[in-house]
């Protein structure tokens, strides 16, 4: 009977195991099974008994698990996945191997529904989690972000640099001062001189300069290097300035290619144009005013064209000249008739 | 949430302790305390928990220079720039390159250069059309000296710069707090013109023989200039290859130069995204390494302080019983 209830235990402690070495439930059974031990009348009082429980994927296998507990006499070892008995003899292990496997053969369905139900339920557990989980972080961020930006298509332009008066719609976040050294990135150990940034722990050591040694290098450099500012700048081929110290010259090559000594634009011209602050730029006004007085040439040359007189235009000109005469001969003698009709009209209106 | 203060010259209140305040060279003890028990507590505070006051004149005209190429000139004034702006100072950045121009690029601005300053001298646009304003931070503006097709007369090269940095203070909208100089490398004309104009300079190395060579002599020809305030910036500091002893330690490149410290800039591969993405380090959220440490010199240049403390090595991280769990 003992027998019988280990490998009740046994096929228990197998799905527990199975699953995935998780805790060892002691399920109910199993305080049924202790019951049912201290109903059993034990036929060796002096046995010691050692419940093991182990869990499947030992390197060790269930035949040698049954070799093990063979050897140990004395003890009554109930291993997950192997069954044991109190006998010893090896046909009484035969027999319990073999009512074992009856037993498997009996309960597989129970076992691996409960299996595969088992597997199932923590998978889908797993999934709503991260489900919930993901929902939680997509709220926070937009919560965030509502936070972040205020309400209106305005507050857009402040926030990107295109319009300055948040301050005055009140909309605009003040730049405030982020302490980067408040952060859990920067701790300093009060009792040694250490300090851990950014999950480093360095050693501080001071610093041994003194104003002493400050002015021996001072003092070194100044007998080292001997430099005057150069203020006057030559190509190849110029002549030397008299009057002036060589030191302060400098030679600029010819095809240096950032710099060069020929300058296109007075320097008083050049110095107004740095200073000015409002208005159209120098060089712009200059080409507008150009561009204006070019046009203005372009327009009077023009005019003179269309005054003067060609021969080859002269009988083109003549011939609107002759319509126009006609023209206006017909137009006088429409106006005297109309007149004429005008006033008979308007005498008649009067006399009425 | 305890934060790094490291305590400024400006103060009177001397938080150091006395044994460290006068000069540990003179004495025969190292530099280094290896002695557990002999170290004193290192009181040094960064005071980063408060906005910066402003110390100098204003408008402050920096120069940042290095004399070897490569070193991050370019990236050092964009991320002080910018960080400068973040903590609410107007700043314009010139870009004195004549040929090369990079600070758009790595400032994501490269298609909003329309104008340099050639054309503001030749007349073709004011000075307020070639100021590109950064959308990010309204108070950092651009200006390119030149495109890289044009060439500047170097006869008023320095005084075009200088014309420029006058032009800016008498502005209507009001004097920038800072004019950051973005140097080419070399000692060449390019040099001279970016230099014209400077009343301070920040001279940015790297911990290897080379750089500080160049750095040395392009400090005594800013000296010579008459430029005397000079702060330096360690650039690409490996603590493990320090530990190493396969690279010199900051301090050993303060000893070579003698001058005061203004930053020690991590190596970061973060560099390089932020370049190419056109986004400086420091707006980088959470904040890497080495934008804490731009943050941190921009701080110290607002005030005119220059560092007392250095990290140096690595230490493991001390893990505790339960740090197992996670704790």
């Amino acid at each position: 009977m003992a027998s019988i209830d280990s490998l009740q235990l046994h096929s228990l402690c197998n799905v527990q195991s199975s699953i995935g070495k998780a805790k060892l439930r002691i399920p109910s059974n199993l305080v049924v099974f202790r019951r049912r031990l201290e109903n059993l009348k034990w036929v060796q009082v002096e046995t010691n008994r050692r419940f093991v429980c182990r869990a499947i994927g030992d390197s060790s296998t269930p035949d040698e698990d049954i070799q093990n507990t063979q050897n140990d006499n004395d003890d009554v070892v109930v291993v997950v996945g192997v069954a044991t008995t109190e006998s010893n003899t090896p046909s009484d292990s035969e027999n319990s191997v073999s009512r074992f496997r009856s037993m498997i053969t009996t309960l597989p369905p129970v076992v691996f529904v409960m299996k595969k139900c088992s597997g199932n339920s923590i998978w889908i557990g797993i999934c709503i989690a991260a489900s919930v989980l993901v929902a939680a972080l997509r709220a926070y961020a937009v919560i965030k972000s509502r936070d972040n930006q205020p309400a209106g298509s305005v507050a857009d332009l402040v926030r990107r640099g295109q319009l300055r008066s948040g301050d005055r719609r009140g909309i605009s976040k003040s730049l405030n001062y982020e302490d980067p050294f408040n952060n859990p990135f920067v701790k300093l150990d009060k009792g040694n001189s250490t300090v851990e940034m950014c999950g480093k722990v360095y050693r501080l050591a001071p610093v041994t300069l003194t104003e002493k040694e400050q002015t021996i290098h001072q003092k070194r450099r100044s007998r080292a290097y001997q430099w005057k500012r150069p203020t006057i700048f030559l190509k190849e081929g110029d002549s030397i300035p008299p009057d002036v110290d060589p030191d302060t010259i400098r030679w600029i090559p010819a095809n240096h290619p950032f710099a060069t000594t020929v300058s296109d634009i007075d320097q008083d011209l050049a110095q107004t144009n740095v200073y000015q602050k409002q208005g159209v730029p120098f060089r712009i006004r200059a080409e507008h005013e150009a561009m204006q007085k070019k046009l203005e040439a372009l327009q009077n040359e023009e005019k003179l064209n269309n005054l003067s007189i060609d021969s080859q235009n002269a009988r083109e000109f003549q011939r609107p000249y002759k319509l126009g005469t006609k023209l206006e001969g017909e137009n006088i003698q429409k106006n005297s008739q109309d007149n004429v009709t005008g006033n008979s009209s308007s005498e008649e209106t009067h006399k009425t | 949430m305890a934060s790094l203060r490291l305590f400024s010259t400006n103060h009177q209140s001397l938080l150091l302790p006395s044994s460290l305040s006068h000069n540990p060279l003179t004495s025969s003890s190292p530099r280094f305390v290896k002695n557990p028990s002999r170290r004193s507590p290192i009181r040094s505070v960064l005071q980063f928990n408060r906005k910066p006051e402003l110390a100098g004149e204003t408008p402050r005209i920096v120069v940042i220079t290095s004399g070897k190429g490569g070193v991050g000139k370019t990236t050092t004034t964009a991320n002080v720039g910018l960080s400068l702006a973040r903590y609410g100072f107007s700043v314009v950045a010139i870009d004195a390159d004549l040929g090369l121009r990079n600070l758009d690029l790595l400032l994501g601005l490269e298609n909003r250069v329309n104008y340099t300053c050639v054309e503001v001298i030749n007349g073709d646009c004011r000075l307020d059309q070639a100021l590109v304003r950064d959308k990010r931070w309204s108070n950092f503006e651009l200006l390119c000296i030149s495109k890289p097709r044009s060439k500047l007369p170097m006869g008023f090269g320095g005084k075009a710069l200088e014309w420029l940095v006058d032009a800016l203070k008498t502005r209507p909208e009001g004097s920038p707090d800072f004019i950051i100089i973005d140097c080419p490398a070399g000692i060449d004309a390019g040099f001279i013109t970016a230099i014209t104009p400077a009343n301070e300079a920040i001279l940015v190395t790297t911990p290897d023989i080379t750089a500080l060579r160049d750095a040395d002599r392009v400090t005594g020809l800013l000296e010579c200039d008459g430029i005397r305030d000079i702060k330096m910036i360690v650039n690409r500091v490996r603590t493990d290859m320090i530990k190493g002893e396969d690279m010199m330690s900051v301090l050993d490149v303060q000893e070579m130069l003698g001058l005061s410290l203004l930053g020690a800039i991590p190596e970061d591969s973060e560099v390089i995204r932020s370049t190419n993405r056109g986004f400086p380090l420091v707006l980088n959220k959470p904040p890497t390494l080495a934008g804490l440490a731009f943050e941190q010199a921009a701080w110290r240049l607002v005030e005119q302080d220059s560092m007392k403390a250095v990290m140096v090595e690595e230490e493991p991280k001390k893990r505790g019983f339960f740090s197992f769990f996670g704790g």
